[in-house]
């Protein structure tokens, strides 16, 4: 345990240190507080457009950033032979590989956070309305959920794949992962779609990572809409995410077990 | 070896769970709370840019700036431009109430002709984007109001949809206490008159109370303008002769709507170019507000309705439209007791295509829609009104309206084959010529010139 949370403290200390990281997520916090200019877009919505564009604006820079982090993990251990130095001390490989993906997991936090916080305080800026802060940091925690399970992936394949490969890979993941519902929801409800594919849907719905799940922004952006037993739908999906995490870090396990390095 | 055993039998475990996990405890949450409550799931149209962004969380900023640009083609007259900006604005942001409402105002009103004779095979898709739209703002009183008030002013009759809409648009709190009092005039053009009485009551309580409470200039209007209201409807309720139909001695009394006038309708149709057609006709009323409708339309056309369509044809909005179908509408004015109005369709033959071998002209007057000052002889339902030839109550089944049919062929129409040197007419049996004179009545006399 303290070899991870050795490792774990030392990538988030690496991360932190990341120029690439700290310009994305500078370009995020400048959107954040631009943001609040574009809301006249919809001059009687003014808020609806805010929430969702500031929203999208965390989502998007939490995603990239998430990728960006995880990426180069494991190849940049390799690639400047450090790996060596960390393996040849009492390390088991699946200490190494869980210590790295929960540092980078803090790291992703720590960003987010700091996201979190700039868009709460441009919100209460704006609409001087503190009622709807505890409902708007909702998004938040399901998005970090969700980029745990983004990094998760890019984990995987960073155990097999090189980092431009993997970039395209988990953001390719991402965005299906992202869409999965509504595609299925189209061939489910479609009553000309032949059964053979709506089985096929079916067995990709379960399969793929579902990122969808966590796009829980729809009634944050429009209030009004009721939801019934949100605690229990958070607990579910939180759930959701631990096992598919598990499921990513075991079969990368099993990969990185095997590779030489 | 043993450990790797172990991880893969926990790796298939794990991954049940996850697969059950979704499919029975998340997918069905997800997709009852917090899926976009959108009409159509199909991104047809949908650029992929536009799209991913969508997706990623950009839905209403996409959909602001779409609409910004819509606007631009508004402001060019470009109204083809705007439709599939509308769809997709209202796609990505299911929540834009301007968009809904100025979409379906923009369907059901701006495809016109050269004549600015609407489209009215658009209808159907303005009334189910409305309700599609009033789906998806169930909380706002605006999308009922706006699908009422596409019943009540651009389809002007079947007034019982209005008055269903806007029924439920005041079930909104949010609805402005101007707006609600259109209730009442809804609930007169349905018949239902001590309803309207009775919501205007309710209606001047409520405005009371408001201007006790505030005496601002806006309150005290509505609460006059309510009060004029009731009076001049009291008035009219007895006049009219309706209070004495529902205490039964409407036959004793002496009334403004007896005896019934007739109106003695007659009509001629000439096409007097292809696609051309004149319609002449008498109409025995001497103030002026009286406006005929002519619809012109294919013969077994599917969702026929005598002088219309069915006009709400479902709630699946599709803006692909029955290109093939051929049906206009227009009023006819009537002054100093005839119409003569021209109606030239020769310009625009995507709106009027003539695919069909035979068509209708349907005439078709319904008292409920008359101004109130014809409405004081006809009386609420046409009791006032009659006419030898013409009366019909089952068109519009309890109502009295005056209602012909005539019918022409595409030759006709188009002026060919045998019609292309003979002038094609249709009339009824007892249609008089106008430059007939019959009486003496019919000549004006400016007392000016009389005394020159």
């Amino acid at each position: 345990m303290r070899a991870i949370v050795a490792i774990a403290s030392t990538t988030v200390g690496e991360a932190i240190r990341r120029k690439v990281l700290l310009i994305i997520l500078l370009i995020g916090l400048l959107f954040l507080s631009i943001a609040p200019g574009l809301g006249g877009l919809s001059p009687r919505q003014e808020t609806t457009v805010l929430t969702s564009m500031m929203l999208g604006i965390l989502q998007l820079t939490s995603a990239v950033i998430a990728i960006v982090l995880t990426v180069y993990l494991i190849p940049t251990e390799i690639e400047r032979r450090t790996i060596y130095t960390i393996l040849s001390k009492p390390v088991q490989r699946w200490q190494f590989l869980v210590g790295k993906y929960v540092g980078a997991i803090l790291a992703l936090g720590l960003m987010m956070l700091l996201m979190s916080g700039v868009l709460l305080l441009t919100y209460y800026l704006l609409q001087r309305d503190v009622s709807r802060l505890g409902e708007i940091a909702k998004a938040p925690l399901f998005y970090f959920v969700q980029m745990s399970l983004l990094a998760a992936v890019a984990v995987f394949f960073s155990t097999f794949v090189s980092p431009l490969v993997n970039f395209f890979l988990s953001g390719g993941l991402y965005f299906i992962g992202s869409m999965l519902n509504t595609i299925y929801d189209t061939f489910a409800n479609s009553p000309t779609t032949n059964p053979a594919v709506k089985a096929v849907a079916s067995v990709i719905n379960v399969i793929v990572p579902n990122f969808a799940n966590y796009n829980i922004q729809n009634p944050i952006i429009n209030p009004g809409q009721q939801i019934q037993n949100p605690t229990a739908y958070a607990l579910f999906t939180t759930a959701y995410g631990v096992f598919y995490i598990l499921i990513l870090l075991i079969g990368a396990i099993l990969i990185f077990d095997k590779r030489e390095v | 070896m043993k450990k790797r055993s172990v991880l893969l039998a926990a790796l298939a475990a794990l991954f049940l769970v996850q697969a059950g996990l979704h499919a029975f405890a998340i997918y069905p949450r997800w997709k009852r709370d917090y899926a976009p409550k959108t009409a159509g799931q199909s991104a047809t149209g949908l650029d992929p840019a536009q799209f991913l962004f969508a997706l990623v969380g950009f839905k209403e900023f996409i959909a602001g700036i779409l609409w910004v640009r819509a606007d631009s083609f508004f402001e060019q007259g470009n109204y083809d431009a705007v439709l599939p900006l509308i769809r997709l604005v209202t796609w990505l942001d299911p929540h834009q109430i301007d968009v809904y409402a100025t979409g379906m105002w923009h369907i059901g009103y701006n495809f016109t002709d050269t004549e600015q004779r609407s489209d009215r095979r658009y209808i159907p898709v303005a009334l189910a984007f409305g309700a599609e739209g009033a789906r998806n703002n169930p909380n706002t009183y605006e999308l009922f109001f706006e699908t009422g008030w596409m019943w009540y002013h651009k389809i002007d009759d079947n007034y019982e949809n209005a008055v269903r809409w806007w029924e439920e648009a005041m079930k909104r709190k949010d609805m402005p206490p101007a707006r609600k009092n259109l209730l009442s005039p809804a609930y007169q053009r349905n018949g239902q008159i001590q309803e309207a009485l009775n919501l205007y009551y309710k209606l001047y309580d409520e405005a009371v109370e408001r201007a006790k409470k505030d005496n601002a200039f806006g309150n005290l209007q509505i609460r006059d303008t309510i009060e004029r209201n009731i009076d001049t409807m009291l008035v009219r309720m007895v006049q009219r002769g309706w209070i004495a139909q529902q205490k039964g001695y409407y036959d004793q009394g002496q009334y403004d709507t007896k005896p019934p006038f007739d109106v003695g309708f007659s009509v001629r149709a000439t096409v007097e170019e292809p696609a051309v057609i004149r319609f002449q006709g008498t109409w025995n009323v001497l103030p002026v507000g009286t406006r005929i409708r002519v619809v012109l339309k294919d013969k077994n056309m599917p969702n026929d309705q005598p002088a219309g369509m069915i006009w709400d044809q479902g709630s699946a909005v599709d803006l692909e439209v029955p290109v093939g179908l051929t049906f206009m509408q227009e009023q006819l004015f009537v002054r100093n007791r005839r119409f003569d109005k021209r109606v030239d369709m020769s310009n625009d033959r995507t709106m009027y295509p003539f695919k069909a071998e035979n068509y209708v002209l349907e005439f078709y007057y319904n008292p409920r829609s008359a101004p109130p000052h014809i409405q004081d002889k006809f009386g609420y339902n046409g009791e006032g009104m009659t006419d030898k030839n013409f009366l019909n109550t089952e068109v519009r089944p309890g109502q009295r309206v005056v209602f012909a049919r005539l019918e022409l062929t595409r030759d006709q129409i188009l002026r060919r084959g045998r019609w292309m040197d003979e002038v094609p007419f249709v009339q009824t049996s007892n249609y008089v010529a106008p430059n007939v004179r019959q009486e003496k009545s019919d000549v004006i006399i400016v007392p000016g010139i009389l005394a020159n």
